[in-house]
C-alpha cells in the first residue's frame, strides 16, 4: 500500500554520514567497539520449547512443536525439521503482515541451512516406524522487535527452543503390536531432541569499500551498510554455513580475519546458551521433584505494578502481580501491592523454595545463580530483582549486577 | 443466587482471578507496547499509529483501526480473523475517531501463551498498549471471561481446561469506571449510563437468561478491580522515554 511506504521511517542524511564517518575511527553509535556483541538475554516460557531471546533491542520469540507425519519417500527413516519465520508487523513499521518478504525467507533459509546441513539435529532418532510415521519438528520464529541483526538473534532463539523442547514418548503397542501409543507427560517423561552441536550465526556488516567490518549491526547501521556477511559456526571450529548475498565486495584476507573472530564469538555464545539451558533444566527438574510454591515479588521498572503470585512454576520476565480476589477473601495469605518506585520487598508466605543453582559450589545468593528466565526486559530502566529463597528471606539485586546483564555482555 | 462452592482445579474460588501482570513500553520500535498476562495466558500487544491514509472501504472522515492477530503457531485461520474483528470493533468504540481523520492506527497482537480467556487478555493488553502509545481514548475497555458451570454458578477467568468442561462462557468487555476529580462526587453517578454499559459480549454455549445477567454482574464487579489495577499501573509510570524514535 502506498500509504505504508509513505510512513516508512527514513534515515536522515546526517545520521547516515555520522555512522559512516565515525566507523573510520572505530567508533559505533551505541558506544560498542567494532567486534562487540550487544547484551544477550535468554528467557524461557512456561511450556517447554518456548524461548525468547533479546539481543540488545532485538527481540525474537521461538516456539517449537512436534507432530507425527509420514516421512519423505526418499528418507523413510528420518524425521523432518521445518522453520517458519514471521516478521511480525510489530517489529518494524515496514514489515507487512501476510506473506513473508525476501528478508524473512533469507533468514529462515540461513537458520535452516545451519541446522540441517551441518547435521546438528539427529533426524534418525525422530523416526518411530520406518516409512510410516516420523516426528516432524516445526520451529516458529516470531520477530517481535527489530533492533538489527535478526539472523543471529533468531538463530539463538531457535537453538534454545530446540534444546528445551521435549517431545512425547511413544511406543508401539496395542493388540497387534502395530498401534502407536503416545504417552502423556505424566505417564512417561517426554524426551529431548538429540542435538549434536550448536551452529551459531555471527553476522558482520560491511562498510566503506569493503574494508570496515563490524559485528552485530543495529538497525541504523543496517540501513547504512554496504553489505552483510553471516558465518554460522560451531564451537568445534566447523563452519556450518556462510551467507553473503551481494553487497560490497570483501577481500579474502578480511574474510579469513572475520572467520577467526566469528569462531571466538560462536564459542562464547555457545557457552552462554548452554549455561542458560542448564540452569533452566535444573530448575525444572527440581520443580518436578518437589512440589512447592514459588512466590516471587518482583519490582521492576516503572511501568509495573506488584502483586502477589501464587503457584506459578515458571515465570516469564515482567512480573507484576496483584491479587484480584477482593470479591471473596483470599486464602493465599497477605496481599501486597507495592508502589513500584519504592524499594521492593515482599511477602513470603510461601514454603521453602529451592535456589535455582546447580550445586553448592556455585551457590551464592548475591550473584550468579539465578535463573535467566526471571530476567526482566527493561534494559533502560533501573529495576530490582527479588527472589525468594526461603521463608522470609529474599535477595535483591539491581540490574547492574544481575547475572543476566553482567555475564551476557560480551566484551 | 446460588453460592455453591465449586472446586476449581487450581484451587481458586469462583470469584477469584488469576494473577495479573502488566508491563508496558517493552518494544523499542513500536510506538506503544504492553504485555498482559493472566496466569499462563500471555499476550503482547504493540501499537503503531496514526499513519496517513485509510484502507479501501474505510471511512476517510474518521480514523480507522487495523488489528493484526498473530497466533503462537500455525497459519492464520477463521478464529484469528474473528478475534481481529471483535478487537477492532471494541477498540473503535473506545478510541476518539474524529480527532485524526484519514489515519490508520495499527494494533498487532502476538499470543505468547494461551490458557483460557485469550480474547479478554488481548483486549486488556491492547488497551494498555494504546495508553502507552498515547492514543486518545474515551475510556478504557476492561475485559473478563465469565463461565457458567453445570450447577449454575458463575466462575470468573476460567483456564483452558475449565473452558472446555463448562457448559457456557462469555467474554465481557466493560468500560472502566471514571474517577471523578471532584472529591464529593454524588453517588448517583454510580448508576449512570457508563456504569451500566457493556461494550462487547461474546458468548459460547447455551446459558439461561438469568444466569447471563448473573455473569454480567459478576463480570462488572471484577472489571472494576481490573480497572483499578490498570489505573495503578499507569499512574506509576514516570514519563521517561518520551522521545521514541520511529
Amino acid at each position: 500500500m502506498e500509504q505504508r511506504l509513505a510512513n516508512t521511517w527514513r534515515m536522515t542524511n546526517n545520521e547516515k554520514k555520522f555512522i559512516e564517518s565515525v566507523l573510520a575511527s572505530d567508533l559505533r553509535v551505541d558506544g560498542r567497539r567494532p567486534f562487540d556483541y550487544r547484551d544477550l538475554t535468554i528467557k524461557f516460557g512456561r511450556e517447554q520449547g518456548l524461548s525468547e531471546v533479546q539481543l540488545g533491542q532485538t527481540r525474537v520469540m521461538s516456539y517449537v512443536t512436534s507432530q507425527l507425519v509420514q516421512p519423505y519417500r526418499d528418507r523413510p527413516n528420518e524425521g523432518t525439521l521445518s522453520i517458519f519465520t514471521e516478521f511480525s508487523p510489530m517489529a518494524d513499521p515496514s514489515f507487512e503482515a501476510g506473506r513473508p518478504g525476501e528478508f524473512a525467507v533469507e533468514l529462515g533459509r540461513v537458520i535452516d541451512r545451519g541446522l540441517r546441513e551441518s547435521s546438528a539435529m539427529d533426524m534418525e532418532s525422530l523416526c518411530v516406524v520406518v516409512g510410516k510415521s516420523v516426528w516432524s519438528i516445526r520451529v516458529d520464529l516470531h520477530i517481535v522487535d527489530n533492533g538489527g541483526n535478526l539472523i543471529d538473534a533468531a538463530n539463538i532463539a531457535a537453538l534454545v527452543a530446540l534444546l528445551t523442547f521435549r517431545r512425547p514418548d511413544c511406543t508401539l503397542g496395542g493388540d497387534d503390536g502395530q498401534e502407536l501409543i503416545m504417552h502423556d507427560a505424566e505417564v512417561r517423561e517426554p524426551l529431548p531432541l538429540i542435538i549434536h552441536h550448536l551452529p551459531i550465526a555471527v553476522t558482520f556488516a560491511v562498510f566503506g569499500e569493503g574494508n570496515i567490518m563490524v559485528i552485530d549491526p543495529t538497525h541504523k547501521e543496517e540501513m547504512v551498510m554496504g553489505g552483510k556477511m553471516t558465518f554460522t559456526m560451531n564451537s568445534n571450529g566447523d563452519i556450518c554455513a556462510v551467507q553473503k548475498a551481494g553487497g560490497v565486495g570483501v577481500m579474502s584476507s578480511i574474510i579469513m580475519q572475520c572467520l577467526q573472530i566469528a569462531s571466538a564469538k560462536a564459542a562464547d555464545i555457545t557457552s552462554k546458551i548452554k549455561h542458560a539451558v542448564e540452569i533452566y533444566n535444573t530448575e525444572r527438574a527440581s520443580q518436578k521433584a518437589n512440589h512447592y510454591l514459588l512466590e516471587v515479588a518482583n519490582q521492576v521498572s516503572l511501568s509495573d505494578v506488584i502483586m502477589k503470585e501464587k503457584q506459578v512454576e515458571n515465570l516469564i520476565e515482567h512480573l507484576a502481580y496483584m491479587p484480584l480476589d477482593e470479591l471473596e477473601n483470599s486464602n493465599q495469605g497477605d496481599a501486597l501491592a507495592v508502589d513500584t518506585r519504592t524499594k521492593h520487598e515482599s511477602i513470603s508466605q510461601g514454603r521453602y523454595t529451592r535456589a535455582f543453582v546447580r550445586g553448592p559450589a556455585n551457590w551464592d545468593p548475591y550473584s550468579r545463580g539465578i535463573s535467566s528466565r526471571l530476567a526482566t526486559s527493561f534494559p533502560t530502566l533501573p529495576g530490582f530483582w527479588c527472589v525468594l529463597l526461603g521463608p522470609k528471606t529474599f535477595l535483591l539485586e539491581t540490574e547492574e549486577t544481575t547475572l543476566l546483564h553482567a555475564e551476557n555482555s560480551l566484551g | 443466587m446460588g453460592a455453591m462452592t465449586v472446586d476449581r482445579a487450581d484451587g481458586r474460588s469462583v470469584n477469584q482471578l488469576r494473577p495479573l501482570a502488566c508491563s508496558r513500553n517493552i518494544l523499542h520500535r513500536a510506538h506503544g507496547s504492553a504485555r498482559w498476562s493472566q496466569g499462563d495466558t500471555i499476550v503482547l500487544a504493540a501499537v503503531y499509529g496514526p499513519k496517513a491514509g485509510t484502507k479501501k472501504g474505510e471511512n476517510p472522515e474518521k480514523a480507522s483501526i487495523e488489528v493484526i492477530w498473530k497466533p503462537k503457531t500455525g497459519q492464520i485461520g477463521k478464529l484469528e480473523k474473528e478475534y481481529e474483528m471483535i478487537l477492532k470493533r471494541t477498540l473503535q468504540s473506545i478510541c476518539l475517531m474524529t480527532i485524526h481523520p484519514n489515519t490508520t492506527t495499527s494494533i498487532i497482537v502476538q499470543v505468547f501463551g494461551d490458557d483460557g480467556a485469550l480474547l479478554p487478555c488481548a483486549i486488556n493488553a491492547s488497551c494498555a498498549a494504546l495508553v502507552d502509545a498515547g492514543i486518545p481514548l474515551k475510556h478504557l475497555a476492561v475485559a473478563i471471561c465469565c463461565g457458567l458451570t453445570e450447577g449454575g454458578s458463575a466462575i470468573l477467568d476460567p483456564t483452558k481446561a475449565e473452558e472446555q468442561k463448562i457448559q457456557a462462557f462469555a467474554y465481557l468487555v466493560f468500560p472502566n469506571s471514571p474517577l471523578s476529580i471532584l472529591p464529593s462526587a454524588p453517588s448517583a453517578e454510580v448508576d449512570g449510563p457508563i456504569e451500566n454499559g457493556i461494550i462487547t459480549s461474546v458468548t459460547h454455549g447455551v446459558m439461561p437468561v438469568v444466569d447471563y445477567f448473573n455473569c454480567l454482574e459478576r463480570g462488572r464487579a471484577a472489571c472494576a478491580k481490573i480497572s483499578e489495577f490498570h489505573r495503578r499501573s499507569f499512574e506509576s509510570q514516570v514519563p521517561g522515554d518520551l522521545t521514541k524514535a520511529t
